[in-house]
């Protein structure tokens, strides 16, 4: 567990210094960048939550994407035909994802390792299928718009008042994002220190010596199934509002196995590795496509990397060289060289 | 009466690509305990080998077919030797993620090298063009030929674990990996046959959808990889046969699901696919045709 | 122990103190239009590089050459263009990311060729509302022409889907008025726009000939069953609005079950490789006669030989990419577009602006694009805001298309 290393009060100071940091970097970087950066929150949420799922009671799920397509369309349904103030609705989404999470983790109970990956694997391919279908409530194929809607703050493009500061609308959405992420990330690291947390790590290492310790699998299970889901479904919310338009294609396939890629590039079971396993699945696929635009590589680097195919070539190979490299990942790298320095 | 029985048909003509990667899925599953997300892009890009020997190098389709299938089972040992046994160990989940890694570089390496328009075998490859109408309902002698050749397979297959020594070392490496190593089975070895073997069974999949739906691209497998999933599962994940029949019972069910309920239609048979794979899963794990306990202990 | 106050107090502060200190003003603007200098004109556009629309990426491979070709001669007001395409998976989440990028970080002057309807469905308010010109949309959807008052910024290129149907409907109504039509459609905007142009076109007396409609799931893997549907109306007209793979497996089941229509496909999925694969070397005798609409010069077409615009195109093709196959009709689609603009350009004037770009965008008129039908213009006004209206219909003759009956127009859906 990457939890050992470090003590508390060095922790907190760590905490501390990174929410500053956050707070403070939209000054030195660019106005875009800001919006990347705030994806970079958004994805965090989603791995937080689940990290914990897969990382601490070792339930696999191959179809977090869903419980964010639940909650996008929540906001983006309340927002568009109800003209319900976007913030209200973020709270709202993760409440109706974890419901779904709680109504999927209770026969999720009965499906273990591989054939629960199976099953949340079927979740996330079936899904569009079914928000296309339900057009009435959906908007189907042709979308719910949220730009320059009333209830949406900012309306997409508008200078947001916060606290007597006049946010662009890309900060807007970096603040929002971070001080959600950095909410969340406090709540999840208070239940894992818990009892909850200890209930967690039981049923991961063995399943039946919890159960016969006390620890009630059933319950704690479902709970970690719905919490990573209202963790989902808040990322999904702030995900449909950064993207002002939300069609089935919005969450795709796709998105559920770029979360798990995440949570392992993370490192399972590791909290602050999530930020790497976020910056990886944002950033990696933008630096792919601007590899064009370097000046300094090679020409046949600037000209391959924009045939068809290419970018997913560099992408699987990127992903199986980390993973052969780093197995663990970064939490279990941070893990391998606190057992370093510690003269193990 | 005849369009029932016409849906019937075509849901064993579609059954039947599913029941091929299924195939190769179980096998996988039933030697190593992986489910491996690239099989279907790895069937994928062999049937483009296969394709780009016949098209741009002047080899006739048999020896093409030949050359592929030892192509896939290198491929296949190698996949497994290089890329997921340094992971095994790890947790499943890393194994999960590389062969993820794999499904999206195959699928982007063969649209680099091949590009992404259609391509297409030349018409009686592998199996003759033949239709036959018995009485308003029309079979095709493709599809007849390629529900046989997974039948086939599935025999050839229950021999060699049966009554090969290589097969008996694969079954002994899957179901208890120290004893084997006590008693000589190489099973490291055993494990990466098993994915080579199923690397060909997966190239023997791609070829045959290839043919049976007219054209393919590197996107040939992707929408099949849930219903082979759910074919999988419905018939046991462990049992060769019963992925075959699986794969068949999964194509007429949908068929009829899409044809005779309005609310199904065309719109809805993934979501229908994916509730059979709940149900089973929930109600009876192992499947029609499946023995083994479900999950791990 | 780990005081949760503690925490939330050191949250709470550090987000004050950033939001004092970080966060940006109002982004400087520039009086001069972004992209644009006295030697160079910047423009962006989105494409899908990877994913499983790639073959669509294309077109923008198509118009990087053209715009090379025109650079090499001087460029437009002695400004060179570059274009710079990312890609988004073709996923609408990416698109509005990559646009984003395009606008706010590289600084482009326009938005070009984007491919994908919900994908520019995205970012078209946000484009329009910051005053960036969305030219030549590759879409054929109708918006970009209807909801152009309330979007004057983006525009599309080719006849919409809607028209073409409309102009299949006319046809049938012309040729075939007692036919029985069966009805393949691809269950998206796309493909219901084709349904819904082909009832006006058949017109209220002329729906009645449909018989049959089946929508399918372009996730499924194969339409048989879709197709067995079909043939039980005993419909003697298909009508096939698919895509790619499905076009091919609508002809190969068709064949397979014995069934005889006369069959009618899509302009996008009519591409002449699509039919060789189709017509099976011609074992499969359902091709033969079948009908689609061009509007762009078809590269596999063997009377163009001698045509100039053709000429052009090859030896564009030959300069700039060299190893690509010339007869793949994405690469002409993105030349005719990238014509386009280039005329768009030469109209707004040597004094570059986005607003002159617009207004020249409205006001096109232009016979000679050599990547178009003969005859065809490429015309827009005040009232009309569908670069391109006109079409010819065509039929598959012994393994090419054959052109037939002369422009008609594809009628403002």
């Amino acid at each position: 567990m990457s939890t050992g290393a470090l003590g508390q009060t060095a922790r907190i100071g760590l905490f501390a210094a990174a929410a500053l940091l956050i707070a403070v970097l939209p000054r030195f970087v660019s106005d875009f960048r800001a919006s990347e950066l705030a994806y970079v929150a958004i994805f965090t949420i989603a791995i937080l939550g689940l990290n914990v799922l897969t990382g601490y009671t070792g339930q696999i799920s191959l179809g977090h994407g869903a419980f964010m397509t639940i909650g996008g369309y929540t906001t983006a349904v309340l927002v568009v035909d109800h003209g319900v103030r976007d913030l209200w609705t973020i709270p709202l989404a993760g409440l109706v994802a974890g419901a779904a999470g709680f109504l999927f983790g209770v026969p999720a109970l009965r499906l273990s390792g591989l054939y629960l990956a199976l099953a949340t694997f079927g979740v996330a391919v079936a899904l569009p299928a079914v928000v296309r279908k339900a057009e009435g409530l959906t908007g189907g194929s042709r979308g719910l718009q949220l730009f320059g809607l009333d209830s949406y703050t900012g309306k997409g493009f508008e200078p947001v008042e916060v606290l007597g500061r006049s946010l662009s609308f890309n900060d807007w959405l970096y603040y929002l994002s971070w001080t959600i992420a950095g909410v969340l990330f406090v709540l999840a690291w208070l239940v894992l220190r818990g009892e909850t947390g200890r209930a967690f790590r039981a049923l991961r290492d063995s399943e039946v010596a919890a159960a016969s310790s006390g620890v009630n699998p059933a319950a704690y299970k479902t709970l970690a199934f719905s919490l990573s889901a209202l963790y989902a479904g808040v990322a999904g919310s702030l995900y449909a509002l950064a993207s002002t338009f939300v069609t089935p294609g919005t969450f795709p396939v796709t998105l559920s196995l770029t979360l798990l890629i995440g949570a392992v590039v993370a490192g399972l079971g590791s909290l602050w590795g999530v930020l790497a396993g976020a910056v990886f699945v944002q950033f990696l696929p933008v630096w792919i496509d601007r590899l064009s635009g370097v000046e300094a590589a090679p020409d046949w680097v600037q000209r391959v990397s924009k045939e068809p195919g290419i970018p997913s070539v560099i992408y699987g190979a990127a992903l199986i060289f980390l993973l052969l490299l780093l197995p663990g990942g970064v939490g279990g790298l941070v893990q391998r060289l606190g057992g370093l320095t510690r003269g193990r | 009466m005849a369009e029932f029985l016409q849906q019937v048909v075509s849901g064993l003509s579609s059954g039947g690509i599913y029941a091929g990667l299924a195939l190769a899925i179980s096998l996988i599953y039933r030697a190593t305990g992986v489910i491996n997300f690239a099989q279907g892009e790895m069937a994928m890009f062999t049937t483009y080998i296969a394709w780009a020997l016949t098209e741009h190098h002047g080899w006739s389709y048999w020896p093409a077919v030949a050359f592929t299938l030892l192509a896939a089972f290198v491929g296949g040992v190698a996949v497994e030797r290089l890329i997921v046994r340094p992971v095994q160990g790890v947790s499943v989940l890393a194994v999960v993620i590389v062969t993820l890694g794999i499904f999206v570089l195959l699928n982007g390496l063969a649209t680099a090298i091949w590009g992404g328009a259609q391509q297409s075998f030349p018409p009686g490859r592998p199996f003759p063009v033949r239709s036959f109408d018995v009485g308003g309902v029309v079979f095709s002698l493709q599809d007849i030929l390629t529900v046989a050749t997974s039948l086939a397979l599935v025999a050839c297959l229950f021999g060699f674990f049966r009554f090969t020594k290589a097969g008996l070392g694969m079954r002994a490496a899957a179901f208890n990996p120290a004893a084997s190593r006590l008693v000589g089975v190489r099973v490291g070895w055993m494990i990466a046959g098993g994915w080579g073997l199923a690397a060909v069974l997966g190239a023997v999949a791609g070829l045959l959808a290839a043919s049976s739906l007219g054209s393919f691209d590197p996107n040939l497998m992707r929408p099949v990889l849930l219903y082979a999933f759910a074919a999988a599962v419905l018939g046991g994940l462990d049992s060769p046969l019963g992925a075959v029949v699986g794969g068949l019972v999964l194509g007429v069910a949908l068929n009829l699901l899409g044809t005779y309920v309005d609310f199904i239609g065309a719109d809805l048979r993934l979501p229908s696919a994916l509730a059979i794979i709940l149900v089973v899963l929930l109600v009876r794990p192992a499947g029609l045709l499946g023995r083994a306990s479900v999950g791990r202990v | 122990m780990t005081n949760p106050r503690v925490l939330a107090l050191a949250l709470a502060a550090a987000l004050t103190l950033g939001l004092a200190a970080g966060a940006h003003g109002e982004s400087t603007a520039s009086r001069a239009d972004p992209g644009v200098t006295a030697t160079s004109v910047l423009i962006g556009g989105t494409t899908p590089l990877s994913g499983e629309a790639s073959s669509g990426s294309l077109t923008a491979r198509g118009a990087e050459a053209y715009f090379k070709h025109v650079n090499a001669r001087g460029g437009v007001h002695r400004r060179k263009i570059t274009y710079r395409y990312l890609d988004d998976g073709y996923e609408p989440a990416r698109t509005v990311q990559a646009i984003r990028q395009l606008v706010q970080q590289d600084g482009v002057f326009a938005i070009f060729n984007s491919l994908g309807t919900a994908h520019n469905l995205a970012v078209r308010p946000y484009l329009n509302q910051v005053g960036v010109p969305h030219l030549f949309v590759a879409s054929g959807a109708t918006t970009w022409g209807k909801e152009f008052r309330r979007y004057p910024w983006t525009i599309g290129f080719i006849p919409t889907y809607t028209a073409e149907g409309i102009i299949y409907g006319r046809y049938i109504r012309k040729t075939s008025p007692r036919a029985r039509i069966a009805v393949l459609f691809q269950d998206d905007e796309y493909g219901k726009d084709l349904v819904a142009g082909l009832k006006r076109g058949l017109g209220s007396a002329g729906a009645r000939q449909i018989a049959a409609q089946q929508g399918y799931d372009p996730a499924s893997t194969d339409i048989q069953s879709e197709i067995a549907r079909l043939k039980a109306s005993r419909a003697t007209v298909l009508m096939v609005f698919a895509f790619g793979k499905f076009a091919i497996q609508a002809f190969t089941y068709v064949d397979r079950l014995g069934w005889k229509p006369k069959i009618f496909v899509n302009a996008v999925a009519a591409s002449a490789s699509v039919l060789t694969i189709a017509s099976q070397q011609g074992k499969n005798k359902r091709v033969e006669g079948a009908i689609s609409i061009a509007f762009f010069k078809d590269p596999a077409d063997p009377s163009f030989a001698k045509d100039a615009g053709y000429k052009l195109y090859r030896s564009i093709m030959k300069r700039y990419l060299p190893s690509a196959n010339v007869k793949d009709g994405y690469y002409l689609a993105g030349m005719a577009s990238a014509h386009a603009f280039v005329q768009t350009l030469q109209k707004a004037g040597r004094n570059l602006t986005r607003k002159a770009v617009q207004t020249a965008a409205a006001r096109l008129d232009d016979r000679k694009n050599p990547f178009v039908l003969p005859g065809v213009r490429v015309k827009t006004s005040s009232s009309d805001h569908y670069p391109l209206e006109q079409a010819q219909l065509e039929r598959w003759r012994k393994g090419r298309w054959v052109r037939f009956g002369g422009l008609v127009s594809a009628p403002r859906a």
